[in-house]
């Protein structure tokens, strides 16, 4: 639907005003409070729904003061094929008036009128959503209920269906009809249960029914049944009072003849019972003398007794004195012992001590022997020692000296051989023995004996008186000759220089000085082995003169030192035997002793005991004195006897009674009757009972013949049997429609669901404008939006602010607006909303408002504010001033009021208050 | 010498089909069917005194279940006082086992006493009763609802042969054992017994009740049930008739009447196509006395949900005229299966579409089975929705 013009007449305080609207975008109606900005809304809603004749509260006040006019409200508008203008007045001179302008020309008054109209509407436009995209005046821009509009529900069918054709409802002539049919689904099923699941309705008339029937078919059952036990028990009880009275007619005669018996017996047993009274008590009477003359005879015995009893104390008494004074001999005697044993025992012990220091002293004495001689050894060994040492300190050769003579002299050797090798030689034999002398020394020659000599230097042989040859050798052999010579006087040299006179000078003091080496060696070892146990001699000397002076304290004896231990170890057993037996004669001493105690002890006892016999028996003695005084023995013995006999006579009377009676059995004759007597009354009990219970029994049978049992049973059954059939069949209608409502919903739930993207889609589209690009929405199935979701922050949309609620809630009738079909969209209308949006949201709300209107085709939107910047934003907005309109004559008052706005009140000559309309709207 | 032999008046008797109210205002026959067919038991009683007044019996001899209960109300018993008045013909009533003469017996009861017409008489003591000159009846009532032994074999073995000139009618009230072959049941009535006394005499007429249908023995017609003179039971084979017994020493001459007037009917019908129901819109259509018959019906086949949308109508349409009309379900196999039709009459789309079409698919499968009748249910509301 799309408004192209209103005029209102004698409407409230406008006298008369058109306004002409933009056909497409918006358009803002600016004007001051009571300009008449919402006058002209409700003048569109009067103009549609109320009757020509209609008097209703706002037509009345519609009705401006003092005129003598009535409202009038007239419209152009256009709707799917229909464009007609329409003009209603009310209350005077009421008229409608209707003229088709399109498809075809056609006019029509009155009530006929009215009804072309709500036709057209009704077949072209969602007037629901009309109202619904409406934001009044002074109320909270909320959320619109957009869910079920069935505008915006096709195109969003339509959007959701569109590219992809998912849900499969395309071809919907009448989709009108689905809903209606959900609704009618629910009253159907409210029929039978609540929201909540309770049964309600029919469905709780049913269950009552049915429980009562229930109930009332077991009251009459469980009555009928009980008559019907009534019925057995009555014959059950007619057989048994029958048996039981015959019972009772012949146990009668039985009881009468046991009576009669009993009676008889009863007077001879009376007569038994006295006799047994008397013989009773003659046997009371003897048992008593008895008594007293036994009591007698323990009195005599018991004073005879006492007396034994004094005697034996007193013997007692006696014979424990001899033992006494043997315990205290015996104590006298073991002490004596004791002393002379403990005597014993010092001197064997001190025989022990002198027996042990003599082993002692005869082993100090053996020691110190043995330390002299070791000290004469020590001193031998250190003489020895000292002598070899000096020898050592005295030897000029060692083995490197000697080494170098000894090379000196083969050197020598080596020069006088090779001297001599190259020497003449001079051999001498003699045919006879002959004494040569050869450089001065006799050499005496054997017969035939040869010697040769050699000639190394100048050598000179002679026979003494007969002959001197001096033999010289060449030049050559005399260098020889001094080499020899040199050679020999270098070991001369060396000789010297060592203190020896020669080589074998030389290897016999170093032979003494090995043998002094050695000797060393041996007398350390024998100092080592005499001083073990000690550092050095001193400390050895130091044990001898410590063992010496302890002897000079020991005695003198023998050193027999095996002779000695037998001797101490012989002394020490005695002195441990004397020990032993001092201390058994302690023990012996102490056990004497004890038994001293005791035996006095005993004394003492003993004499109490003898004192109080004797006092016992003095006073048994006085007591049997005085008794013998009232009664003597004899007395009492002769009334026993007497008494004794009468009761024997009396005891005999009664048995003889007794067996008499006996014969009779009294026993079996009372044991009958008494029976018999019990049995009669438990019969007559039985009978009393008996017809008690049949008695009962009929009146309740005959009470019961007249309640009609069967009828009521039969009755409560058909009743039963109806009321769970109806149960039953409502039972049955009830979860059909729950079944139904419940598939209905479901399937209407999945395809809101597909609604809510496109939906969602669009609104978040206009929504970003203000909010900005991070923004997200939630949208349930009945297009309501849940939450807000923006830089990743979510809130429920009821917890928003005022502004944001209202800002959201003009986005999603925006939304609306430009999602609906053209040919089914109806104008926005917003009256004076935006009062809690700051001006930065302002002006992003006007590229709203041009974002949802731009679409070709998209619905109307009219703006009325007295606030006209809040608006200023909106690009593609047509704005129209509105001015009061007033009467001419009404025109003075109000310019005092309204000073400002007169200069745009326009004369009143013109037939209404037309104002100057933009033809298009302007481009943003 | 002439008499008319009835039993099973069964009075007092209600049929929970025949309609119900609330049990609290019980004392009498409920529901409007219900009084009406109460009302018919004592016409039966009163055309039956009707036919023995023109007829000139003896008496009428009502061979046990005068009443349906002992337990029956006042109402009841003062009712069947009054049909019992409206004729002269002298009465016998014998205690059967629905009124049998114990501690509750109605005929022994005071308000029954009280008041029967002078005519009446209870033959609640078994043996021999002179009841007219030359005529004696054997009475074997009922003396408990469980008898232990035949009653009336036990009164035919205590008899002599009926002196000459008298005529013995035993009055007993059981099945015979030829007719209900129960080994268990010990009251059963010896036929070999009843057919020896006839034979030698004691006896020359045998008189029964208890099965309400007229029946005669094929041996000895003298052997006879006279069924109930009013139906009780669609069971029943051929109930409302009184008989009318001509009786010598050798042969007895019987004529039926008829007095009852309800019928209870059972149908056995094939339901599957639409002319199957317009042959059971017509066989009903077609009946007589409508508000007398109570109908059974007996349905087999299958039905669509049009199908059985139509036939609810059609009962519910005639279920006002007849006294009682009602599917006998235990016996009857009518399955409801939705067909293609069905959905397209629907005319549905969108969402209610989707929904229609699982239901569709539910009662379909169930139809296998024992199924989903929720589903069914709910289309035909569906169906009733969318009509509205
Ligand atoms: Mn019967």
């Amino acid at each position: 639907m799309r408004l192209h013009r209103i005029r209102l007449r004698d409407f409230r305080g406008v006298h008369d005003r058109e306004i002409t609207l933009a056909e497409h975008g918006v358009t803002v109606l600016q004007g001051d409070n009571e300009v008449g900005k919402t006058s002209t809304l409700a003048a569109l809603d009067l103009l549609f729904d109320a009757a020509d004749s209609s008097r209703r509260a706002e037509i009345r006040h519609a009705q401006p003061a003092g005129v003598d006019a009535g409202p009038e409200v007239e419209a152009e508008v256009s709707t799917g094929p229909y464009r007609f203008v329409y003009r209603k007045r009310w209350l005077r001179r009421p008229s409608t008036e209707l003229s088709v302008l399109e498809p075809a020309r056609q006019q029509f008054t009155g009530a006929e009128a009215h009804a072309r109209v709500t036709a057209m509407l009704d077949e072209t436009m969602d007037r629901v959503l009309w109202r619904t995209l409406r934001v009044e005046q002074h109320t909270a821009v909320g959320q619109a209920d957009l869910g079920g509009q069935d505008a915006l529900t096709r195109a969003l069918d339509r959007a959701a269906s569109g590219p992809t054709g998912a849900t499969g409802s395309t071809a919907r002539p009448d989709p009108s009809v689905d809903d209606g049919l959900v609704a009618r689904a629910a009253d159907e099923l409210r029929r039978y249960r609540t929201p909540s699941g309770r049964a309600t309705g029919e469905l709780r008339a049913a269950e009552v029914r049915r429980a009562d029937a229930e109930a009332e078919h077991e009251r009459c059952r469980a009555a009928l049944e009980a008559v019907e036990r009534d019925v057995a028990a009555r014959d059950r009880l007619d057989a048994e009072l029958a048996g039981v009275r015959a019972r009772r007619r012949a146990h009668g005669d039985e009881v009468a003849e046991l009576e009669d018996r009993w009676a008889a017996l009863q007077s001879r047993l009376r007569e038994v019972d006295a006799a047994r009274g008397r013989a009773v008590l003659a046997r009371e009477r003897a048992e008593a003398a008895r008594e007293r003359r036994e009591a007698r005879d323990a009195l005599v015995a018991a004073a005879e007794a006492d007396a034994a009893a004094a005697e034996t104390a007193a013997a007692a008494v006696a014979a424990h004195e001899a033992e006494h004074a043997a315990a205290h001999d015996e104590r006298d005697a073991r002490r004596g012992a004791d002393t002379a044993a403990r005597a014993d025992a010092v001197a064997a012990r001190r025989a022990a001590d002198a027996a042990a220091r003599a082993v002692t002293a005869a082993r100090d004495r053996a020691e110190l022997a043995d330390l002299t001689e070791r000290l004469r050894r020590v001193a031998e060994a250190q003489a020895g020692l000292d002598a070899a040492e000096r020898v050592l300190a005295d030897t000029t050769v060692d083995e490197d000296a000697l080494a170098e003579l000894e090379h000196l002299a083969r050197d020598l050797l080596r020069a006088e051989a090779a001297r001599d090798a190259a020497a003449a030689r001079v051999e001498l034999t003699a045919p006879a023995p002959l004494t040569v002398v050869v450089d001065g020394e006799e050499v005496p020659l054997g017969p035939g004996e040869t010697r040769t000599l050699p000639v190394a230097g100048a050598r000179a042989l002679s026979v003494p008186g007969v002959l001197d040859v001096r033999v010289r050798p060449g030049l050559d052999e005399a260098g020889r000759d001094d080499a020899v010579r040199e050679r020999a006087r270098e070991l001369a040299d060396a000789c010297e220089e060592r203190g020896v006179a020669d080589l074998e000078a030389a290897r016999a003091a170093l032979r003494a000085a090995d043998d002094a080496a050695r000797r060393v060696e041996e007398h350390r070892a024998a100092l080592a082995r005499e001083l073990v146990g000690h550092d050095h001699a001193a400390a050895l000397r130091a044990a001898h003169d410590a063992v010496r002076r302890r002897l000079d304290d020991a005695p003198a004896g023998q050193d027999d030192l095996a002779a000695l231990h037998t001797a101490a170890d012989e002394a020490l057993a005695a002195a441990e035997e004397a020990a032993n037996r001092a201390e058994e004669a302690d023990a012996a001493c102490r056990t004497a002793e004890d038994a001293v105690r005791k035996a006095d002890t005993r004394a003492a006892v003993l004499a109490e005991r003898a004192a109080d016999a004797r006092h016992a028996h003095t006073r048994r003695v006085e007591e049997l004195r005085a008794a013998r005084a009232e009664e003597p023995d004899a007395a009492l013995a002769t009334a026993e006897h007497e008494r004794l006999t009468r009761a024997r006579e009396a005891e005999r009377e009664h048995e003889a009674l007794a067996a008499a009676l006996a014969g009779d059995d009294p026993d079996t004759v009372e044991a009958r009757v008494v029976n018999a007597r019990a049995v009669a009354e438990r019969l007559a009990g039985e009978v009393a009972r008996l017809e008690r219970e049949h008695a009962e029994t009929t009146g309740r049978l005959q009470a019961a013949g007249h309640q009609g049992w069967h009828d009521q049973l039969a009755a409560a059954e058909a009743e039963l049997d109806a009321a769970v059939r109806e149960h039953e069949a409502v039972t049955r209608r009830s979860s059909a429609a729950r079944r139904l409502h419940e598939s209905l919903t479901r399937h209407r739930d999945r395809v809101r669901r597909s609604y809510v993207a496109p939906f969602r889609a669009q609104v978040e589209r206009l929504a970003r404008i203000v909010f900005g690009p991070t923004l997200s929405l939630e949208i349930d199935e009945d297009l309501r939006i849940t939450h807000r979701t923006l830089d990743g922050t979510t809130v429920a949309f009821g917890a928003l602010s005022s502004g944001a609620q209202e800002q959201l809630g003009l986005c999603a009738r925006l939304a609306c607006a430009a999602l609906v079909d053209p040919a089914d969209g109806v104008p926005v209308v917003i009256d004076d909303a935006l009062g809690h949006t700051d001006p930065e949201r302002l002006a992003r709300l006007g590229a709203v408002f041009t974002a949802a209107t731009a679409a070709a085709g998209a619905a109307q939107v009219v703006v009325l504010t007295c606030t006209p910047e809040r608006y200023h934003g909106i690009g593609a907005a047509t704005v129209v001033p509105l001015a009061p309109s007033r009467r001419p004559r009404e025109r003075g008052a109000s310019d005092r009021a309204a000073p400002v706005h007169v200069a745009d009140d326009v004369p009143a000559a013109t037939p209404g208050t037309v104002l100057d309309l933009p033809r298009a709207p302007r481009a943003g | 010498m002439r008499f008319v032999h009835t039993a099973d008046w069964q009075l007092g008797m209600t049929r929970r089909y025949l309609g119900a109210r609330p049990a609290r205002e019980a004392g009498g026959p409920t529901g409007e069917a219900q009084a009406r067919f109460a009302e018919a038991r004592l016409d039966a009683v009163r055309a039956l005194g009707r036919i023995a007044d023109e007829a000139d019996a003896a008496f009428v001899l009502v061979c046990g279940d005068v009443f349906e209960s002992n337990l029956v109300g006042p109402e009841v018993v003062a009712r069947a006082c009054e049909a019992l008045g409206s004729f002269r013909t002298p009465v016998l009533l014998l205690p059967g086992n629905h009124d049998p003469a114990d501690a509750s017996c109605l005929l022994r009861r005071p308000d029954f006493v009280r008041r029967r017409p002078p005519h009446v008489t209870v033959l609640d003591t078994p043996g021999v009763h002179a009841v007219a000159p030359g005529v004696e009846v054997v009475a074997a009532p009922w003396r408990s609802k469980h008898p232990l032994s035949d009653l009336v074999g036990e009164q035919l073995a205590a008899l002599d042969p009926a002196p000459p000139g008298t005529l013995r009618v035993v009055a007993g009230h059981g099945e015979l054992d030829v007719l209900d072959p129960d080994d268990d049941e010990p009251a059963r009535i010896r036929r070999d017994g009843v057919l020896a006394a006839l034979a030698d005499g004691r006896v020359h007429y045998v008189a029964l009740g208890d099965r309400h249908s007229a029946w005669a023995d094929a041996a000895d017609d003298r052997i006879r049930h006279a069924g109930t003179p009013e139906v009780t039971d669609f069971d029943e084979v051929d109930p409302g008739h009184v008989l009318v017994v001509d009786l010598d020493e050798h042969a007895a001459r019987v004529r039926t009447e008829t007095v009852g007037r309800w019928r209870f009917v059972r149908h056995y019908a094939a339901l599957d196509t639409d002319a199957d129901l317009d042959a059971l819109d017509a066989w009903l259509a077609a009946r007589a006395d409508k508000e007398r018959t109570a109908v059974r019906l007996v349905l087999r086949g299958t039905l669509s949900l049009r199908q059985r949308t139509r036939l609810d109508e059609l009962l519910g349409g005639h279920g006002h005229a007849f006294a009682s009309l009602e599917i006998l379900e235990p016996h009857s196999d009518l399955a409801t299966v939705p067909d293609d039709a069905d959905l397209d009459a629907l005319d549905l789309h969108g969402f209610a579409a989707d929904a229609a079409a699982e239901l569709f698919a539910a009662a379909g499968r169930a139809s296998e089975g024992a199924g989903d009748v929720e589903a069914r249910d709910a289309l035909r509301l569906l169906h009733r929705l969318v009509g509205s």
